[in-house]
């Protein structure tokens, strides 16, 4: 098809501004709808005056130039003045009674003030923080139901979420604590061979992958891969009504949903630390052998003094609750969800900002807690 | 303009290697309404997705308005894109903006309108399917016949010269759907606006369809007024008309007849 050249409106203006008549003749479709509203700007008819339409020789008129003419009705009246089509052909006469005129246009509600908003956001903030203790509550809860009553458990759905959880992330975890160790490694060595203290690259790689860096990145690897995928699966069966379907049938989605994922995620991610510590320790091994040429048996020998069980059972702690938090945050988030395909793309965003913001306030705290108070 | 609004000669078409639609000729003259009939799984939302260039046929060729849309591509594409609407069958209203912007955005993006003669429009074709308090209301605040109605607007938001409506009376109560019917036959009537129903409602089919067609298993086998069809020779035509399962009871036998009589 060739691109009609633009076409121009046909037109004819006559009389004084108090009682005009434009003339229109053709067709008025949307191609000349731009021109015709300038038109009928320009002429628009000030208080106690009318402007008559001519419409006898239009020859064919779409809902655009109905809608102009309509816009320009409502602009006469506000202003005291009258717009009436008068005569009309056969085809304008039907193009104007095809549509119903609809009611004056609603000014769009305005947006909340200051002052409301942020009312709105610390209720639905406080209200959202109860709302995840119930829920926290209640998946809890139905974990210990579900380990009372093991027949009652899914345990093929709770294999499934322990392979995607743990054994899907093997590699993409074992490889970033690798480099995480060896980073760790290299930087201080630079600083410690200065005090000829080299060999004590063993001990801080060792103590600072095993107590602090292993379990905090699985976790923030976790939150990232699993934590949005809990959260957008739930978002989306919320949103396909699949939720509401396993409450009518008599199933709880806390439990039906919950309990496999929450199970899984808080075996797999202590699993996943132990890597992640074994392959961190690694990456500082390689430094200390490779680059600072310290025996490579001496240097395993220091790494294994400085590690104490405590270090490690404190590291594998801190795992359990960062993956107990990051199940619930997915599990929340996820329920949470209301409306269509952007809300659950939202929400995942805000599930996996929010595990992540909880893994590092956490982390925080049980440094603290485990230097200090114990 | 074109006499013949939709011609679709020999249409072969599936997914993959499975073929659902083979020798489907249909033809829609402008200013007609033409239902297109058959049990679930025929092939009629297949038919309707080869039509709107969603799935490219196997064979068959399918002419929209005078041109064949699988051989046009870029400005011209689009541009007879926009001489048709489409009423999906669950409304694909996008749901992040208002219904007053779901109508909006053809009329934004294809013409050069200004804004206050756009939202002008948008209330004319709101007004139309009486949803004019909706404008300012996200889809997911509204029911299930509503959205079908906004998405209805959005449909006739360019005035489009071929309509196709997948299912447009599903999830509407009878009131609303006769309300439906006779907006589509007013446009029919006033633009002579063809429209394709994919429709099982008899009675919305009683009231708006001028011609029909009957899908069985991919395979037209009825084509005409509803007269032709009702009195129609295929028993599965006539089964539909008169409320029935075709035939006897098919397949299995029931438990009952299995295990009481002993096997």
């Amino acid at each position: 098809m060739k691109t009609s050249p633009k076409t121009s409106l046909r037109f004819e203006l006559d009389g004084d501004p108090s009682a005009a008549t434009l003339r229109l003749a053709g067709p008025v479709r949307r191609d000349v709808v731009a021109e015709l509203n300038t038109l009928l700007e320009r002429h628009a008819p000030g208080s106690g005056a009318t402007l008559t339409l001519d419409l006898a020789d239009v020859e064919a008129m779409d809902s655009a130039a109905v809608a102009a003419m309509v816009t320009a009705f409502r602009r006469a009246r506000d202003a005291g003045g009258r717009l009436v089509t008068d005569p009309l052909s056969e085809q304008a006469r039907r193009a104007l009674a095809t549509f119903r005129l609809g009611p004056d246009p609603q000014p769009k509600p305005a947006p909340p003030g200051l002052l409301e908003s942020t009312g709105g956001t610390v209720i639905g903030g406080f209200q959202g923080f109860v709302d995840f203790l119930q829920l926290a509550a209640d998946a809890t809860f139905a974990i210990f139901d579900a380990l009372r009553a093991p027949r009652r458990m899914r345990w093929g759905a709770l294999a499934e979420q322990s392979i995607d959880i743990g054994s899907r992330a093997l590699g993409i975890v074992g490889l970033i604590t690798f480099l995480v160790g060896l980073t760790v490694a290299f930087q201080s060595a630079h600083q410690l061979r200065q005090f000829g203290a080299a060999i004590f690259v063993a001990d801080l790689t060792a103590v600072s992958m095993v107590r602090e860096m292993g379990p905090l990145m699985t976790a923030i690897l976790v939150a990232g891969r699993s934590g949005s995928s809990i959260a957008a699966e739930i978002a989306t069966m919320k949103v396909s009504e699949e939720v509401d379907a396993l409450t009518v049938m008599g199933m709880e989605p806390t439990r039906y949903l919950a309990v496999p994922r929450l199970l899984a995620i808080i075996m797999m991610v202590p699993l996943l630390t132990v890597l992640a510590d074994l392959l961190g320790c690694l990456g500082g091994f390689l430094v200390g052998v490779g680059y600072l040429d310290i025996a490579w048996n001496a240097f395993l020998n220091k790494m294994l003094e400085a590690i104490a069980p405590w270090d490690l059972i404190s590291g594998l702690i801190k795992s359990v609750a960062f993956a107990y938090g990051i199940g619930l945050i997915g599990l929340f988030y996820g329920f949470r969800v209301r409306g269509g395909a952007s809300e659950v793309g939202r929400t995942t965003t805000a599930s996996v900002v929010a595990s992540i913001f909880y893994i590092i306030v956490a982390d925080c705290l049980f440094s603290v807690l485990f230097y200090i108070v114990l | 303009m074109p006499e013949i609004a939709l011609s679709v000669r020999g249409l072969k078409a599936g997914y993959g290697e499975k073929v659902i639609l083979k020798d489907v000729d249909l033809t829609v003259e402008t200013g007609e309404i033409r239902v297109i009939l058959g049990g679930s799984g025929c092939g009629k939302s297949t038919l309707l997705k080869c039509c709107i260039g969603l799935l490219r046929p196997m064979d068959g060729e399918i002419e929209m308005l005078g041109q064949r849309l699988d051989q046009l591509d870029g400005a011209e594409r689009t541009a007879l894109l926009t001489r048709i609407g489409v009423l999906f069958q669950y409304g694909a209203l996008l749901g992040s903006i208002t219904i007053g912007e779901n109508v909006a955005l053809p009329m934004r993006e294809h013409t050069d309108l200004p804004e206050s003669v756009i939202n002008e429009m948008v209330r004319l074709k709101l007004a139309a399917v009486e949803l004019t308090h909706a404008e300012h209301l996200l889809p997911s605040e509204l029911s299930g016949g509503m959205r079908k109605r906004a998405a209805l607007a959005r449909a006739l938001a360019l005035d489009p010269e071929l309509l196709f409506c997948d299912e447009p009376g599903a999830g509407l109560d009878p009131l609303t759907s006769a309300e439906l019917d006779e907006l589509l036959m007013r446009l029919r009537d006033r633009f002579g606006m063809a429209v394709v129903v994919v429709t099982h409602e008899l009675l919305s089919i009683e009231r708006i369809s001028d011609k029909l067609i009957y899908l069985a298993e991919g395979v037209p086998i009825a084509d005409g007024t509803l007269d032709d069809l009702k009195y129609s020779g295929e028993d599965e035509v006539r089964a539909f008309f008169a409320r029935q399962a075709a035939g006897e009871m098919r397949g299995p036998q029931t438990a009952l007849e299995a295990l009481a009589a002993g096997g």
